[in-house]
């Protein structure tokens, strides 16, 4: 197991908070939803709250792309990036016009960051098969 | 892009993990660069043969005379 390196280790420090900022807005607006008829403005602030930890999360991404030193883990991280958003753009695509003829629904827009985010991570499982397949000593 | 790293980290009984620690980068940065799967930056590159004391044409193999 590699050890972290320092930007890796800011990368954690600044995401696991913003995570967790993000499950107790997300409890507590389903909280006031139930509890109350919001309307108005409050419930467009309410609406975004969630949002704002995941921009955060967004940010906190290209801040740990921008302080990696370590050119190779750079490359690949972006590399994944590129990977995760070639497969974003090909499934909406996809849905798009699937859904432009009726044979599927519109889909909820905020799933697209986490769609990334797993796109993402599946191009890198890829990368890591493809590395051990062509080395073994990987 | 060949390059003569394993030769040379062989030589010194250096690592891969040793020497990723020397230039302050992951080991897989090391493996990947010794097997030619990665081509290292200008800078890197000057770092690995400053390191073993090397002009680095001794290290890195031109890929026009391959």
């Amino acid at each position: 197991m590699q050890r972290r390196n320092m930007a890796q280790r800011r990368y954690l420090l600044r995401f696991m908070p913003l995570m967790v900022c993000y499950a107790l807005i997300l409890i507590g607006v389903s909280a006031a939803q139930r509890h109350g008829a919001i309307a108005g403005a409050t419930l467009g602030v309410m609406s975004v709250l969630p949002a704002i930890p995941l921009v955060g999360v967004i940010i906190v991404m290209g801040m740990y792309l921008r302080e990696e030193r370590d050119e190779f883990i750079r490359n690949r991280l972006v590399m994944a990036m590129l990977g995760g958003t070639g497969l974003l753009l090909a499934a909406t695509t996809i849905w798009g016009f699937l859904e432009n003829n009726g044979v599927v629904g519109h889909p909820p827009t905020f799933l697209v960051f986490p769609f990334w985010c797993g796109a993402m991570g599946i191009t890198q499982c890829a990368m890591a098969l493809h590395s051990r397949l062509t080395n073994p000593a990987e | 892009m060949n390059n003569h790293l394993k030769t040379l980290r062989a030589e010194r009984g250096w690592s891969q993990q040793h020497l990723a620690e020397k230039l302050e980068v992951s080991r897989q940065s090391v493996n990947a660069i010794e097997t030619g799967r990665y081509d290292p930056s200008l800078p890197l590159a000057f770092r690995i043969a400053e390191l073993f004391e090397l002009a680095i044409e001794d290290v890195f193999v031109s890929p026009s005379r391959g």
